[in-house]
């Protein structure tokens, strides 16, 4: 586990170096290559966060606020 | 003379007024007319999304009843969510909903008030067989005039039959290196409070300060027919959650971008369930018709500690084709670690038309403080039969379709369609769980 975060930080700082102008971005800006959860998906997020005992690091609750766990 | 030179320094007087008035008036025009530069609206216009979700789920660990007995569970959700710019910089969003359920567990809180003879396979009719929960979340964000830093403020209130929680909190991002990447850290505080609600048939024996009355001797009890609970309610009604969270996004190619993230959370006070049953095996077992009595209800530890990190790699593999990928590695010191990985593989259609066919596996370990029915002692300091909280693991399948019109032809009022979205998903655990959940959105702007 320690080393799969560890190589994908390598992987995203050996990236950083490398720049994509906004001219280049037409692919990044398409609506699914976004680095979210689309709205509808947040009552999934909802349950799951009710029903399994890991939450967070997905943009919806970490606990709390909701009566769950 | 003197008249003469008064009128002359008169004179002068006028043309140095005429001239500072001028300079001074010129300096104001030059000042309003220096060039701006051109900033785009960080939201171009107001935008009202109707969101809704159909959720229906079956089982038969329900943890009201000591981890055996129906978890059927129903639940309606519409949510308005509104975003309004209130000039360049700044957005202003409300999202407010409700949760419409029934759930049979819950009415088993109270068993022995339906028609039929009381068990935990059979939902009963009473008070707490339904409830409505509403919450309100409103946002506040700010960019700078260069759109690389964004400041946001949240507060929230939710509410429900047996609880109420009031949220705070905060966030900061920062882009740079030409918004190749991306650093964000945000903060939530959750203080809740909780109206202690216990089974009914221990509330006779509480001998805490909130002991209610229930006349168990109109009942016959079989099995064991001296059922005497050593029960006492909880101290604590409070539950606060602090969570500190950030993340780190980065553009990796003209066709590929990814995201690290990381939430800790601290929780403290009440993090048990009240009204959620246990059966010690070294008890002798009491039942009242076919229901069986409880000997406690969860106790779980006042302090719980979770740090979850998370990964996601999106790649644009061509114009109808995007590769959404998500991991996420949870970890608490309630014995639970848990893996997640999800993809998604949005399908572009053409008209405007995108299908999002998905796939998620979920996995946990049993937390230290769970055992399943009547398994617990009653030596132990800390037991819950919640299987949520039990080893499992869960595979989801979904669908979603999207249609988007960017030039908002269809009209509602003074509001244009810009999107709607529909989305199945099927949940099935390795126990006798599972779920299904059917989603809707309507996003529309004002014109």
């Amino acid at each position: 586990m320690k080393k799969i975060i560890g190589l994908a930080c390598i992987v995203f700082t050996l990236q950083s170096c490398s720049v994509v102008k906004e001219y280049e971005k037409i692919a990044l800006s398409d609506p699914d290559m976004v680095l979210a959860p689309r709205s509808v998906e947040r009552f999934k997020t909802s349950f799951h966060a009710y029903r399994e005992s890991a939450s967070g690091a997905v943009g919806g609750k970490t606990g709390g606020g909701c009566g769950c766990n | 003379m003197n008249q003469n030179k008064a009128a002359l320094m008169k004179n002068y007087s006028f043309i140095l007024l005429f001239i500072f008035l001028s300079g001074t008036g010129y300096a104001q025009e030059e000042q309003q007319e220096a060039p701006q530069p051109y900033k785009k609206k960080v939201l171009e216009k107001m935008e009202i999304e109707f969101l809704s979700s159909y959720y229906l789920q079956e089982g038969e660990n329900a943890a009201v009843s000591g981890g055996i007995g129906d978890e059927h569970l129903t639940d309606l959700t519409p949510t308005f969510v509104v975003s309004v710019p209130l000039n360049q910089d700044d957005v202003l969003s409300v999202d407010a909903g409700i949760s419409a359920y029934t759930s049979a567990s819950s009415s088993n809180i109270n068993p022995f008030d339906g028609k039929n003879p009381a068990n935990p396979f059979q939902a009963s009719s009473g008070a707490s067989s339904a409830d409505l929960w509403a919450g309100i979340n409103t946002s506040y964000s700010h960019s700078s005039d260069d759109r690389n830093n964004i400041w946001t403020g949240k507060l929230s209130a939710a509410t429900e039959y047996d609880y109420f929680s009031l949220g705070f909190g905060g966030s900061y991002t920062r882009l740079f290196n030409e918004k190749n990447t991306e650093i964000s850290i945000n903060t939530t505080i959750f203080l809740d409070s909780w109206k202690l609600i216990y089974p009914i048939e221990l509330r006779n024996f509480n001998s805490g300060e909130d002991r209610e009355d229930f006349d168990i001797s109109k009942y016959t009890i079989t099995g064991n027919p001296n059922y005497n609970p050593q029960f006492k309610g909880f101290n604590d009604k409070k539950r606060n959650s602090y969570a500190l969270g950030g993340s780190f996004s980065q553009i990796l190619s003209k066709k590929f971008q990814g995201l690290l993230s990381v939430d800790v959370v601290r929780q403290e006070g009440l993090l048990s369930m009240p009204f959620q049953r246990v059966y010690f095996q070294d008890i002798a077992d009491s039942f009242i018709e076919e229901f069986h009595l409880a000997d406690d209800v969860e106790r779980l530890p006042e302090t719980r500690n979770k740090l979850a990190l998370g990964a996601n790699l999106n790649y644009y593999l061509n114009e109808f084709l995007v590769l959404r990928t998500h991991y996420r590695y949870y970890t608490d010191n309630w014995g639970i670690d848990s893996h997640t990985a999800k993809i998604e593989l949005p399908v572009k259609l053409g008209h405007g038309f995108t299908v999002y066919p998905s796939y998620r596996y979920y996995t946990q370990t049993r937390s230290d403080y769970f055992a399943g029915y009547n398994k617990h002692l009653s030596t132990e300091k800390y037991y819950t039969s919640d299987y949520d909280l039990s080893e499992f693991n869960a595979n989801q399948y979904g669908i979603g379709v999207n249609y988007t019109d960017i030039f908002t032809k269809f009209h509602l009022w003074h509001f244009g369609m810009k999107s709607i979205d529909l989305e199945y998903n099927r949940y099935d655990r390795n126990t006798s769980f599972n779920a299904n959940i059917l989603s809707a959105g309507f996003k529309f702007i004002l014109d």
